[in-house]
């Protein structure tokens, strides 16, 4: 009998599946944008900042740093162009660069021949916050650079300006020359910079899980919440299938034919069960495909889908049974699942509530006893073992079902609706 | 004896006597007919009888048995078409049948097999695949009856089976249920429409106010006029009384009577021409007399002083 009423329903929503497409559908924008709003995804690093370059000296210094912009790391970390300044300008008014630099003319001549003060000028972009800042802390270590280089070679730099000012082929002797004038200086100065009396070490902290996807990236975090709003929402499409049936007539005409009606409301749990089941996959496979998360321990996970499912089921039945017409039933439960989602966890940490509902409310949410038992299993550090909260869903469901169809049958034999 | 047997059913809604005191049987081949305007207590009655609401008082037999002792014997034995098309639009017409018969009992092979004749004998082969939303309405009307009949039942209760749909879908409905009253089904039809009750059933009940007012065949409630001829009188009735019309009420029953029309019947049998001349002789100014056979609809008027069609 069971399984006659949920072929029926199955066929019924392969050939009409767009409410619950939608429900499905959501959860996984929603996750996308808060983790593309919030958090780099899993793969991908910050964007390179943008910055331009005047070069209105057009000379050595120019070209040093055109060469430096050319090379990998650099490339990698700040994407330099060189332009004319009203172009320069331009692209800052339409926020497309963070800052910009500007080489004035005669600044090379000016720095070899010792003549001071030079100035280099940085135009930052006030739209932004971090990256012109960055730009300008990177100019700084350049401006202390090149200071520290005209200080230390104050005598050879007319020479080398001569060198690299001639035209034509350049004279390599004269070059190695000063090259090895510029060694001799190191030396001397070898003892005081090496070794450097202050240093640091680096290292990178170990992943938990290792791999190439980590098992709690903020799409990992967001996406239970929400699929334990959505699931919701899922079950209670399905479940409302049973106000639609009587609105339909095919209740009373099930009625005419088998007078128990618990068959009818356990059919209508055990489909919304499978809706939420498939939901889950779809939901928690997307999240794998799509946002590279590595669900931990998926057989534990599936147990908590199902258990989550028949809570989810029962609650929506024990609710339409009360509420009674599908358009009631539609705003009550839309509200239910908003309060419920609210405080179980779905749309940020229960924890960040206020004390009296994070002590008091918070942990009598069956919803959020699903999402802190997938965080848990995710390694994520909640408190609530998946098994407990297994147990706990699947008494709590099926209590909602058997109070549902003893409240359905009841009303429905006093002839409410007549 | 008789399949379908209601005795002193009575239900309320709060101050509401929606059914009160209604008693009729239908037997085999009997096609029982439950006359009576929107919220009559024809709907009411049925799903009492079909176990859908408990009767506050009053007792429903079917096939000698009590429903309520016995409720899944009697649904094994009864077929309930209901007043709306109750029928899952996503599903083809031959996927409904299956459905509603397997819930009625039937194994998965029988319910295929059976679904196959009932298409057949709805004239629905050919459309038995398609998804029930694609039907006309008169379509979705046999179906919705078809599903009724999926587990042979003795007994068949069609709750206004016809309402909305054009009159060749009606006439084809009609002729339908009628064959299956020929094939020895009791049917009980509850109808608002004078002309279905008229054609297809062999005995009526009137029913208005929860209360059926009176039973029998066409012609037994037409007598309850007093014989098979009615006359009407036309002309400027406002100011005319009957009750000061000398002799008047010893010749002649008042069916219905406004300020232009005066209906009545011979109290006794007598010849038309003898009623006409007296009804001429009348103090009153006459403008047309015609004489007509009692409807279904005079029965009402009669009974409850109203049209049924108001």
């Amino acid at each position: 009998m069971l399984w006659v009423l949920l072929w029926k329903d199955l066929r019924r929503a392969r050939r009409n599946p767009w409410p619950y497409v939608i429900n499905l559908a959501l959860p996984i924008c929603i996750t996308a944008l808060i983790g593309l709003a919030f958090g780099p995804s899993s793969k991908g690093g910050p964007e390179p900042i943008r910055m331009a370059i005047v070069d209105e000296d057009d000379s050595a210094m120019g070209r040093f740093l055109r060469g430096a912009a050319d090379s990998g790391d650099f490339k990698k970390r700040m994407e330099a162009r060189f332009l004319g300044r009203e172009e320069a300008l331009k692209e800052i008014n339409n926020n497309k660069t963070s800052a910009v630099l500007i080489i004035p003319k005669g600044f090379t001549q000016n720095y070899l021949t010792g003549k001071g003060p030079l100035a280099l000028e940085l135009i930052k972009n006030p739209a932004q916050s971090f990256y012109p800042a960055i730009v300008e802390e990177l100019l700084e270590v350049m401006v202390a650079g090149l200071n520290a280089v005209s200080r230390n070679l104050q005598a050879d730099l007319p020479e080398w300006k001569e060198v690299l000012a001639k035209e034509g082929r350049p004279d390599t002797q004269r070059i190695a020359d000063l090259v090895v004038r510029v060694g001799k200086r190191f030396e001397k100065a070898e003892h005081y910079l090496f070794p450097p009396l202050v240093r640091y070490t680096k290292s990178t902290q170990q992943q938990k899980t290792g791999g190439d996807s980590p098992a709690m990236n903020i799409f990992a975090f967001v996406l239970p919440g929400l699929a334990a709003m959505f699931l919701l929402m899922l079950a209670d499409q399905a479940i409302r299938d049973q106000q639609r049936e009587v609105s339909t007539g095919t209740l009373d005409r099930y009625r005419t034919l088998r007078d128990k009606l618990l068959p009818f409301v356990m059919s209508k749990a055990v489909f919304a069960v499978v809706l939420v089941a498939i939901g889950s996959l779809i939901l928690f496979g997307g999240g794998v495909w799509i946002f590279g998360i590595h669900w931990e321990k998926p057989i534990q996970m599936s147990a908590l889908v199902v258990a989550y499912g028949v809570f989810a089921a029962g609650l929506m039945a024990f609710i339409g049974s009360l509420t009674r017409s599908e358009r009631r039933g539609d705003s009550v439960n839309s509200m239910l699942i908003m309060c419920l989602s609210f405080l179980g966890g779905s749309f940020f940490p229960a924890r960040q509530l206020p004390a009296v509902f994070r002590e008091h409310v918070v942990p009598l949410m069956p919803n959020n006893w699903f999402i802190e038992a997938v965080r848990e299993l995710q390694g994520g550090g909640a408190s609530m073992p998946w098994d407990w909260a297994v147990l706990k869903l699947v008494l709590v469901g099926l209590a909602f079902m058997i109070a549902a169809a003893w409240i359905f049958q009841r009303a429905l034999t006093k002839g409410v609706r007549a | 004896m008789s399949l379908l047997k209601v005795n002193g059913l009575c239900k309320s809604f709060g101050e509401l006597r929606a059914v009160n005191d209604v008693c009729f049987e239908v037997r085999p081949g009997e096609i029982y007919g439950l006359l009576g305007p929107n919220g009559a207590g024809k709907t009411t009655t049925i799903s009492m009888i079909s176990g859908l609401l408990r009767p506050d008082a009053g007792k429903v037999s079917v096939d000698g048995g009590d429903f309520w002792s016995d409720p899944a014997r009697a649904q094994k034995i009864m077929g309930v078409v209901p007043q709306e098309v109750a029928l899952y639009e996503e599903l083809t017409g031959r996927e409904n049948l299956e459905f509603w018969g397997r819930l009625a009992g039937l194994a998965s092979g029988e319910a295929r097999g059976r679904a196959g004749e009932v298409l057949e004998a709805l004239s629905l082969t050919d459309r038995g695949q398609d998804a029930v939303k694609n039907y006309s309405g008169g379509m979705k009307r046999r179906i919705n009856i078809g599903c009724a009949l999926m587990h042979r039942p003795k007994v068949l209760l069609l709750d206004e089976p016809t309402v909305g749909i054009d009159p060749q879908a009606r006439a084809n409905i009609l002729e339908f249920v009628r064959k299956l009253g020929a094939e020895g089904t009791a049917i009980l039809y509850t109808t608002h429409y004078l002309e279905e009750a008229e054609t297809l059933c062999s005995r009526i009940g009137i029913i208005d106010h929860g209360k059926l007012l009176a039973e029998g065949t066409l012609p037994e409630l037409q007598k309850r006029l007093g014989g098979d001829q009615l006359f009407v009188l036309e002309g400027n009735l406002q100011q005319s009384n009957p009750d000061a019309w000398p002799k008047f009420h010893e010749r002649f029953r008042v069916i219905q009577k406004s300020d232009h029309q005066l209906v009545v019947s011979s109290q006794t049998a007598r010849h038309p021409s003898e009623c006409l001349r007296d009804l001429l002789e009348l103090p009153v100014r006459v403008e047309n007399v015609t004489l007509k056979r009692p409807s279904l609809n005079d029965v009402f008027l009669q009974l409850t002083g109203r049209e049924l069609r108001e």
